[in-house]
């Protein structure tokens, strides 16, 4: 208003200290949400440093690190460039990064490890010694702490390292080896097992956590490192040399003389000068960390946001909500105003100054609970034993901070535009007259219903044909409109649930109105705000929905896992002797494994079938080979005279179920019965009996077991590992049931972690049913004076009250648990028809758990409105404001 | 257990008293802000009487019906609804007092605004787990006036027709005693005389006692008697008041020395 000044500021201060207590709920909703995102943005900065401190790790204290800039990526430190840099002056070391990855093998046990050259300077070594000494000659190493337990060995003790060498041409064309790399070329060379005897020399810690994804590092002399690296065919060069210098550096840049200096020690060898990178260790570290973790941290963090984005919706509704209140409440005091002269701009722009100041002021205490959360978090980590060195502090970035700060008060203003709107709607007149409170309808709401039932009946075409199109085998695309739909009928259904929620509640009302009068008084309460209920309700159905999409999805990937497990890999332990000699040894020490409960031996041949040759074909007992297959009722169709087949194989032989094939092998012919199976390991099965007609020779070469019902398939299959090791070093042992389990357990944890960060979502809408009944009991507070002045007991008033937070909640989550059961199913048919038929799962322990929770919260939100509500004097029902 | 010995004042009217109370003592705030609402008042309101209590705004009239109701703790003294001794009760007595024994109307009427009129009057009824007596629903939806405005809610309905909803929920329950606090102080003079007429037809008809605050003498005169108070004391009494009667009494009030007594017949 030109000329006229309205102390809209002033205003809003007064009108915002007289209802400070309506607007804390809203703030905690907004606090909660902004915490969120602090700690995302904290955590995620943890990360990378986590990650950069890692690298950093492996380059020890050293002052430099060469590395190479070559766009071809060709170029490589070799040794005598090594030793050109270091025989420069004022370098007191040098340490090239190398690597050589083996297998450490004592009493049956073996340990695969990354070996790296005995540091040449202590500061060039991200391995400190803890026991023993530093291997000093080749045939020693120092050993890291997993290695001491996991084969129980100490310093003093010699262990065998099992490495494979490639034999160099000269020695193949002596006809040192196989008959197979004869007539061969170059790459046809098969690698020799070679073993070593390696002697103990020390035990070494990680400090810096330089090799925690390795288990730790075993230390060798470089000398050993390079000739076993060479052994295997593999160039001795290196991408990283690490530096020592006689004068520590100082500052942060490399100077020019010493980075030249280094280039031409490495050039006079061969290489070229400008791809000799000469970087500080932090720079370094710093460049390395952005190149291996390429945006991952990235795609965590827009992960994470995802879900705080979610929180700050329905911190968005809580808050839309606590203004609608306010403003219906206001409307005398804003008639007034515009009696005396307030223009509508200016109450809107005073409706929305108190939702930034609120935002602001709420975000504030967000971003500090949120650094303190992940502050402690941090203190208590260690006590974990996670493996990871972690920062022992938080670091306050200014994004961290700042981003939501701005994100907090968007949200808030953004929540209060349409109540704002609201308050210019008060006509003048209303100052004069009691007038009902402004509410916006007509046709915004015609609009509203227009836009969100094209949504709603759009986004879940789009989802019907993304299942239509996972069905068709073309998940790629059927994800792409599953998601789209999934999202645009979401959208629909959240913004038009002002409209049909109501019915809905009133509906579920008609159910508990029989139960008594608080019900009757509770039911007829939530139906007389039908839009505050309904915005509260929907508030708990966003979180609720997505929380059942995640667990029906889930129930889903796990049910088609198995069957698809179960199918893939029939048995559930497979085991290989190293040889053919060791094959009863490793059987009976299979059978004497606790929590297996069958196993047999399976013999194989090579026979012709058809006019196919060399086909490898196993043969079981028929009797004992339901008792080792998922599938007993395929194993069943094993019978003497038969060969099983899969659909392809009998496809490609040319043969249908039923058919007769010809099996040939060296001691004699069958005609076999094609019976085609779906378990795909029984594939070209057969019995013992027949296989030794066509093979009198054949040995069994594996064994199959399974597991017994109830068995932790982790536990026996590292009780089968060991006890095969024991009898045999080289026995293989492959574990379908521990990745079906490990699959399970998996899917477990990704969807505890997706439920965990929905929670947040859900508690701000707890937040927000209490939000909703406190201030209805304040605007109440006449009729509960009333209701308690005509004879109702306050344990009524408490049962009223109850009843209207189970109501808007128990709407809130019925409605969720359907559309997220709807929502789950279209995701599992669209993504995991690949993988065989879907189930639709109802998850219902999880159902129960989301109900029952949801439940109680409504139950527990109504507790402090109704405590303040039973405080109310029935006199207050007499008062005249 | 009643060991108080009863005195009859004065131009009482005929029945026994539903209602007494004995030096019965309001104080609020402490130090400089204490205010004696009421200091000690003694006065017996007859069963199936209408009485009026008057006197000028501040006098304590409201503070008097809400100790005699039990809706509010008194100081001191007591307070009787026949021979129970109200001021002794806990929250839980006191709400059965008020379903069983106690109706109240109210100066906003104070309706339930989601309940149709019908609901409106059947809910203390419905709060006390009670089945509604129809026959004496009827009489009062008779009597009221209220038998074509059942099914309409409060928005719907007329001030005056919302107090006579308000007076056939005081009595649906058939209390002893019904308090009115100023229920014609929202009503224009038509409506507010409408209201007084049933009050008093509930009183003469259906054989009710009801005590009413009020400061309008027209209002008063309705009654069968007036109690008048001022300054937290008995002052006075008028059996029989016409509003000119109420009107002298009440001038008497302010003119006059607190606690001397005006009243007599008109
Ligand atoms: N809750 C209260 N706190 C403090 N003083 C009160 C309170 N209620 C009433 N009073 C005081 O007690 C006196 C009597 O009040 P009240 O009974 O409401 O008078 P009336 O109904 O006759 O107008 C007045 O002086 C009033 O200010
Ligand atoms: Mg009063």
């Amino acid at each position: 208003m030109p000329g006229t000044r309205f102390p809209t500021a002033r205003l809003t201060l007064g009108q915002m200290r007289r209802s400070a207590g309506r607007l804390t709920a809203a703030g905690v909703a907004i606090a909660i949400g902004t915490a969120f995102v602090t700690v995302t943005l904290l955590a995620g900065d943890l990360i990378n440093r986590t990650a950069r401190d890692m690298i950093a790790a492996e380059y020890a204290t050293a002052d430099l690190v060469l590395s190479v800039d070559d766009p071809e990526g060709l170029t490589r430190y070799d040794d005598a460039a090594v030793t050109a840099i270091a025989d420069l002056d004022g370098v007191a070391a040098v340490q090239p990064l190398a690597a050589f990855w083996g297998d450490l093998r004592h009493a049956g046990k073996g340990s695969y490890q990354v070996f790296v050259p005995a540091p040449s300077h202590e500061s060039l070594s991200p391995l400190e010694l803890t026991e023993g000494t530093w291997p000093a000659r080749s045939g020693q190493i120092a050993i890291p702490p997993s290695v001491v337990e996991r084969l129980g060995v100490g310093v003093g003790d010699t262990v065998t390292l099992q490495r494979s060498v490639y034999p160099d041409e000269a020695e193949t064309a002596q006809g040192g080896t196989g008959e197979g790399s004869v007539e061969g070329e170059a790459e046809m060379v098969e690698p020799v097992a070679q073993t070593d005897e390696l002697e103990i020399t020390g035990v070494t810690s990680d400090p810096y956590g330089a090799f925690t994804g390795t288990g730790g590092a075993v230390a060798a002399t470089a000398g050993d490192v390079a000739a076993w690296t060479a052994e295997e065919g593999a160039d001795v060069s290196y991408e990283e040399v690490l530096v020592a210098l006689d004068e520590p550096l100082t500052g942060t840049e490399v100077p020019a003389d010493l980075r030249d200096a280094l280039a031409g020690a490495a050039a006079a060898t061969g290489m070229a000068a400008d791809h000799v990178a000469v970087e500080t260790t932090e720079a370094r570290a710093a460049a390395k960390t952005i190149e291996q973790t390429g945006g991952q941290d990235l795609v965590f963090m827009v992960f994470v946001l995802t879900f705080a984005a979610v929180a700050l919706l329905v911190a968005g509704l809580v808050i839309t909500n606590t203004f609608q209140v306010l403003v219906a409440q206001r409307t005398g005091t804003l008639a007034l105003l515009r009696c005396i002269g307030a223009g509508t701009g200016q109450l809107y722009r005073s409706v929305l100054l108190e939702a930034a100041i609120l935002g602001a002021l709420a975000s504030l205490a967000g971003v500090a609970v949120g650094a303190v959360l992940t502050q402690v978090a941090l203190l208590v980590a260690p006590s974990f034993d996670l493996g990871i060195p972690l920062p022992s502090a938080i670091s306050l970035t200014a994004t961290a901070v700042v981003l939501p700060l701005l994100v907090g008060i968007a949200v808030t203003v953004l929540a209060a535009l349409s109540p704002a709107r609201a308050a210019t709607r008060v006509a003048p007149l209303a100052a004069l007259r009691p007038a009902d409170a402004p509410t916006l309808r007509g046709r915004a709401g015609r609009l509203r219903a227009v836009l969100t039932t094209l949504a709603t009946v759009g986004g879940f075409g789009l989802l019907g044909l993304g299942a239509a199109l996972g069905l068709a085998e073309r998940p790629d695309v059927g994800l792409l409109a599953g998601v789209a739909g999934g999202a645009i009928s979401f959208v629909g259904v959240v913004l038009g649930s002002v409209l049909w929620l109501p019915k809905v509640t009133a509906a579920m009302g008609r159910l508990v109105n029989r139960s008594g009068p608080s019900a009757r008084l509770a039911v007829a309460n939530t139906l007389r705000n039908p839009r505050r209920t309904a915005a509260t309700s929907t508030a708990l159905l966003i979180g609720v929905t997505l929380v059942t999409m995640m667990s029906t999805g889930a129930a889903g990937a796990r049910q088609s896992a198995d069957t698809m497990i179960d199918s893939e890999f029939a048995t559930d332990i497979i085991v290989a002797p190293g040889s053919d000699e060791t094959i009863d040894e490793v059987r009976s020490a299979v059978a004497d494994v606790e929590g297996l409960a069958a196993s047999t031996a399976i013999a194989g041949s090579f026979v012709t079938l058809g006019d196919v040759s060399d086909l490898s074909v196993n043969a079981v007992e028929p009797d004992a080979l339901p008792g080792v297959i998922n599938t007993p009722e395929e194993a069943a169709k094993l019978t003497t005279g038969t060969i099983l087949l899969t659909e392809g194989a009998a496809t490609s032989l040319r043969v249908a179920d039923g058919g007769t094939i010809t099996a040939t092998g060296p001691d004699g012919t069958l005609d076999l019965t094609v019976a085609v199976t779906t378990a795909g390991p029984l594939n070209r099965i057969i019995t013992t009996t027949d296989l030794a007609v066509l093979d009198a020779d054949a040995v069994p070469h594996a064994v199959w077991a399974r597991l017994a019902t109830g068995a932790d398939a982790t536990t026996v299959l590292s009780d089968v590992q060991d006890a095969t090791g024991a009898v045999d070093d080289g026995a293989m042992v492959i574990g379908p049931a521990a990745q079906a389990a490990q699959f399970r357990q998996v899917v477990d944890v990704i969807l505890g972690i997706v439920v965990g960060l929905l929670a947040v979502a859900v508690v701000i809408a707890v937040i927000g049913v209490t939000n909703t009944l406190s201030l209805s009991v304040i605007e109440r507070t006449r009729e509960s004076a009333t209701l308690r002045a005509i004879g109702l007991s306050k344990g009524q008033l408490r049962r009223m009250l109850a009843v209207e937070g189970t109501l808007i909640a128990g709407v809130g989550a019925g409605v969720g648990i359907l559309l997220g059961v709807l929502y789950g199913w279209a995701g599992s048919v669209t993504a995991l028809s690949l993988m065989g038929d879907v189930q639709l799962v109802v998850p219902w322990t999880d159902l129960a758990v989301v109900v029952g929770i949801s439940l109680v919260a409504g139950l527990v939100a109504s507790v402090l409105p109704a405590r303040a509500a039973a405080r109310t004097s029935p006199v207050a029902a007499l008062a005249v404001e | 257990m009643d060991t108080t010995v009863y005195v009859p004042l004065d131009g009482m009217g005929a029945g026994s008293p539903a209602v007494r109370a004995r030096s019965l003592t309001k104080t609020y705030g402490k130090g400089e802000a204490e205010v004696h609402a009421l200091a000690g008042v003694d006065v017996d309101f007859a069963e199936g009487r209408f009485t009026a209590i008057m006197g000028p705004s501040g006098s304590g009239k409201s503070t008097l019906m809400h100790l005699l109701a039990g809706l509010d703790s008194a100081t001191s003294g007591q307070a009787f609804l026949g021979t129970t001794d109200i001021t002794r009760l806990g929250d839980r007595d006191l709400t059965a007092l008020r379903r069983d024994r106690v109706g109240f109307v109210f100066q906003q009427f104070n309706l339930l605004p989601m309940f149709t009129a019908e609901q409106n009057i059947t809910l203390p009824v419905e709060l006390a787990g009670g089945t509604v007596d129809q026959a004496w629903f009827a009489t009062l939806v008779e009597t009221l006036g209220l038998r074509d405005r059942l099914s309409h809610r409060p928005g719907e309905l007329s001030g005056g027709q919302q107090q006579r909803v308000a007076i056939a929920r005081a009595l649906i329950a058939q209390p002893d005693v019904v308090f009115a606090d100023e229920p014609t102080g929202n009503l224009d003079s038509r409506s507010g005389a409408e209201v007084l007429s049933f009050l008093r037809r509930s009183v003469r008809e259906l054989g009710r006692t009801i005590i009413m605050v009020t400061h309008d003498p027209a209002a008063a005169a309705y009654a069968d008697r007036v109690v008048l108070i001022a300054d937290g004391k008995i002052a006075g009494d008028i059996t029989d008041p016409t509003p000119e009667a109420a009107l002298a009494g009440l001038d008497a009030l302010r003119t006059l020395e607190p606690s001397v007594a005006v009243g007599g017949d008109a």
